[in-house]
């Protein structure tokens, strides 16, 4: 009976982990049953057209901004750069961060680059124009608007505040919040990254 | 920043608390008024820098914060954040009241000091100053540590 009890042995014990590592919660907002997976065509900070595809293999994190922004996304993104940094070597490097600007009147490609910059070298900015930057906060269901003075003066532009995650394979996971405590945030990105 | 030259920006007023003034940076002190963590977050380029800082009034009147000024940036706002149902957006303040003893906190996603126009190239570990204003023309210069946008 050994060689039985062995045979079964894996298996139970192989099911029992995976069940135990379903019903381990997610500490910010699990959304994998509601949001689509990643999907887009923008401009990068050389200028060139790139597709979502191009950034599949790593955990992905998207926020949505605008660089004369002063206050909500380089807080953010700070945010963000130290729960990247609290992360093992191997995973910092493995997470990338995607700045979507929804304002490419100002943004430019150049200016993104220098932008994402600041933040640390998982950070990278895209754009692009009303068509595509509509088509892909429509598909996460978030919106943006431009204030008065729009597009000759200087003017604000209210945007969503969420962050969303995905994993390696362009699967939605995560809504991170302001309000999530930056513990949580870096054990999600954590666990996140670690996933295969 | 030598010292003759902040002699002679300062007001009389404030002369007895310079020595105080010089050796913390991020902070200003008046008789009445203490400011702390004064921090400004410096971005790239032209783009808005972003000023953060706790106001304590520590006298027993009520005093308003009309705006500020700095020779450094060409344009200082008084700002505040509002986010509603997941949306972000960005208003302008007129005043901002401080009642004795209440402490004013200008702070991430809530009240800050947009800095538009920068005069002259800026680092971090820079200090600039920043001058408060207040109803009644009164005026409190304030030295902020400029920081990265990794580290605010």
């Amino acid at each position: 009976m050994p060689t039985a009890l062995c045979k079964w042995c894996l298996p139970l014990v192989a099911s029992l982990w995976l069940v135990g590592c379903s019903d381990q919660n997610w500490r910010t907002t699990d959304i994998s049953e509601i949001m689509p997976r990643l999907d887009f065509t923008l401009v990068d900070e050389n200028a060139e057209t790139v597709q979502a595809e191009q950034y599949l293999g790593k955990p992905t994190v998207l926020y949505f901004g605008y660089t004369h922004c002063p206050d909500v996304c380089p807080s953010t993104l700070s945010r963000l750069s130290a729960a990247t940094r609290r992360l093992d070597e191997a995973l910092r490097d493995e997470l990338q961060v995607l700045f979507v600007s929804v304002d490419p009147t100002r943004d430019t490609p150049e200016v993104m680059d220098r932008y994402t910059e600041a933040f640390g070298p998982q950070f990278i900015g895209l754009t692009g124009d009303t068509a595509r930057l509509d088509a892909l906060t429509n598909r996460y269901r978030v919106s943006y608007e431009y204030g008065d003075g729009f597009p000759d003066a200087s003017y604000d532009v209210t945007h969503s505040s969420a962050v969303f995650a995905f994993d390696r394979q362009g699967q939605a996971r995560l809504l991170i919040r302001d309000s999530d405590p930056l513990d949580n945030v870096v054990a999600d990105l954590r666990r996140l990254a670690a996933q295969g | 920043m030598p010292i003759r030259d902040t002699l002679t920006r300062l007001p009389r007023r404030l002369a007895g608390s310079l020595l105080a003034l010089l050796l913390s940076s991020g902070a200003a002190q008046a008789a009445d008024l203490d400011v702390s963590e004064a921090r400004l977050r410096l971005m790239p380029g032209d783009l808005p820098g972003a000023g953060y800082f706790q106001l304590h009034n520590t006298g027993d009147e009520a005093v308003t914060l009309v705006g500020a000024d700095s020779e450094a940036y060409g344009k200082v706002m008084l700002h505040m954040t509002v986010s509603e149902d997941g949306m972000s957006s960005m208003h302008a303040v007129s005043e901002l009241e401080v009642a004795s003893g209440d402490t004013l906190e200008f702070a991430p996603r809530g009240y800050h000091l947009m800095l538009m126009k920068r005069a002259h190239p800026l680092a971090v570990g820079d200090e600039v100053e920043v001058t408060l204003e207040f109803a009644g023309d009164r005026r409190l210069p304030v030295t902020f540590d400029v920081v990265s946008p990794r580290s605010l």
